[in-house]
């Protein structure tokens, strides 16, 4: 199992009714990740539209988990 | 689409000039005339001479008119002058502008008309009831006054061309005053000088637009460009400050225009009231130093984007969602990260919610606005301290702000390699989409022989000049910017290109493996995208 805190921006925020959790998962990856707490929350958002930064740094969405990670899950915003 | 500007030396039929401008598409058409009157400074005018130098009076009118079509986005602007002898009442100028809607309408109609009498070269002998007659310069009110507005002359020798332009004197006033920005070491006299020749172009004038244009023109920056085809909505005043109740209706390009004037009268600012795309924007973002994206939607941010990066010119974007805000700026002359390397492609319109669906308070695109204006002032005054490289995430609600590294994608074809990154040195591109390199600015030239091009025309609109006419007269392409040769298979068009290269036409490539392998790949990607 791997602890890691999880940041919301946005939609996510809103659909997830909080902006940050800390989350143990059996999750491996960033995009699995993603696919458990898309089941979690009712994400409407595609992986393939969100981008994912570990530690400050966009990564690619098959990036392994490591304990203690800061998780930020972004989604595109357009308004002006 | 047409603009036309000519001298009459005849009286001029309202009517017949009216049906030359008709236009199914129009919904709106605005015109203006002016007629001799009989009173000026006090003395009763009987008739007038129009003269004019003709040659350089109609390319000034020509260039008038086409400001207005670009400017404005109408379709048709005409533009008719009187030369010769005019009695009283008689119609002297006639400005006729159609448009799909009435308010760029009448909006390009004023400019042609004020910029007319400001520019062109036109004089009038007026004869006087006494017997007397006196020259008019018309030209003579394009010198500025101390006040330095540019469109509130006073006009010291009435000589209207109409009777519906009354000239308010202007106001005196004081010089513009930037001591208090002047007095940070960083910037200083020579900040302020850089700031002067500073040419900025927004990109939306709504809720981030106004806070950056307010502080650019604050700031002294010398050309402020608007771009925005929207008119004012009055769900829009809650966080667009620049704009008042009494604005509803009007194109949001020229309300920001006219209070940035009064403002600042030493920017020159500069209105599009047009809607901003890959067509719109390419002959105009190479003009600028820094081009600030404040759209509100995902095609137009691509867009400029892709505009900026392919002109080599820096542009800083942000965008909102209820409480929170993206900041991202991007380095010009290709360095560095772009926004494809975050975002490979436009997310569809609608998916994510924007300002009307989602909602929006105030102060949110007021903050990333104010961010865009902070970060376009430290480009142009080379302050330290730019993001760079990085997507700043602002939770104005949490308060806190995450600066997000993002490195160059080496994946990015769209931002970084496929538009004009490529060094100069480079002979050959690959591009994925001809249409959209032509759209973007490129001369497209067919260097194949006749019957090559008879026998399998080119792809996409270029002009077709055979290899040893082009290599006989480079005169052709020299001057037309960035040019793109094409052959057959790439290799006529590369040795091509290093001859021209060679007599020093610097801004020519050739398409890598001619338009068989462009043909070849763009089959590809369109059976790729079917079975997606
Ligand atoms: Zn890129």
């Amino acid at each position: 199992m791997t602890t890691v805190h999880v940041q919301y921006y946005a939609i996510l925020r809103e659909q997830a009714r909080a902006s940050r959790e800390t989350v143990t998962t059996r999750a491996q990856t960033a995009a699995a990740l993603y696919a458990e707490l898309t089941a979690r929350h009712g994400f409407t958002l595609a992986e393939s539209l969100m981008k994912v930064a570990i530690n400050g740094e966009f990564a690619p969405w098959a990036s392994v988990l490591n304990d203690g990670d800061e998780i930020v899950y972004i989604p595109p915003v357009a308004g002006g | 689409m047409a603009a036309t500007f000519s001298f009459a030396s005849k009286p001029v039929d309202p009517a017949a000039e009216t049906g030359r401008v008709a236009d199914p598409a129009c919904g709106g058409f605005v015109s203006f005339e002016g007629w001799v009157r009989d009173e000026n400074e006090g003395q009763r005018v009987l008739g007038l001479d129009y003269e004019a130098y003709v040659d350089l009076a109609v390319r000034e009118g020509e260039r008038i008119v086409a400001e207005a079509l670009r400017r404005f986005g109408v379709r048709h602007v005409r533009c008719v002058h009187r030369i010769g002898a005019l009695s009283l009442g008689e119609l002297a100028v006639w400005v006729g502008v159609s448009a799909p809607h009435r308010a760029e309408a009448f909006a390009a109609c004023r400019y042609v008309i004020d910029e007319v009498k400001h520019r062109v070269p036109i004089w009038k002998k007026e004869h006087y009831a006494g017997g007397d007659s006196g020259w008019v310069n018309c030209e003579r009110c394009a010198q500025p006054t101390a006040a330095g507005g540019q469109h509130d002359h006073a006009h010291h020798q009435g000589h209207d061309h109409g009777h519906a332009q009354p000239h308010a004197p202007a106001a005196v006033l004081p010089p513009s005053d930037y001591s208090r920005q002047k007095q940070l070491r960083e910037i200083g006299e020579a900040g302020q000088e850089r700031l002067r020749r500073a040419r900025v172009l927004v990109v939306g004038a709504g809720g981030l637009g106004v806070p950056v244009l307010g502080y650019l023109a604050g700031a002294g920056v010398g050309v402020l460009g608007i771009m925005d085809g929207d008119t004012l909505s009055p769900s829009n005043l809650h966080r667009q400050t620049l704009y008042a109740l009494g604005d509803v209706g009007q194109p949001k390009a020229l309300l920001a225009t006219r209070r940035l004037r009064a403002l600042n009268p030493d920017v020159d600012v500069r209105p599009f009231v047009e809607r901003a795309t890959a067509a719109s924007l390419a002959p105009l973002v190479g003009d600028y130093d820094v081009v600030v994206d404040c759209s509100d939607n995902f095609a137009t941010a691509f867009a400029v984007h892709d505009a900026a990066r392919q002109a080599g010119v820096a542009a800083v974007f942000a965008s909102i969602y209820q409480y929170e805000g993206q900041l991202q700026v991007v380095r010009g002359g290709g360095a560095g990260s772009c926004l494809r390397c975050v975002w490979e492609t436009a997310t569809p319109d609608g998916v994510v919610g924007n300002c009307a669906e989602a909602g929006v308070l105030g102060p949110v695109p007021g903050v990333l606005g104010s961010l865009q204006a902070m970060e376009t002032l430290k480009l142009l005054l080379d302050l330290p301290g730019t993001l760079t490289d990085e997507v700043l995430l602002v939770d104005l609600l949490s308060l806190e702000t995450r600066r997000l590294r993002a490195p160059r994608n080496r994946a990015c074809s769209q931002g970084c390699v496929r538009l004009g990154q490529q060094p100069a040195e480079s002979v050959e591109l690959r591009f994925a989409s001809l249409d959209e390199v032509a759209a973007a600015g490129y001369l497209l030239v067919d260097i194949r022989n006749d019957d090559e091009v008879a026998g399998r025309p080119p792809p996409v609109a270029s002009v077709h000049v055979p290899m040893q006419r082009l290599l006989d007269h480079p005169e052709i392409i020299e001057g037309r910017g960035r040019t793109v040769l094409m052959c057959a298979r790439g290799s006529r068009s590369r040795g091509t290109t290093e001859a021209l290269r060679a007599r020093g036409l610097q801004t020519v490539w050739s398409l890598e493996g001619g338009l068989e392998a462009y043909l070849a790949e763009a089959g590809a990607a369109i059976g790729a995208d079917s079975d997606a």
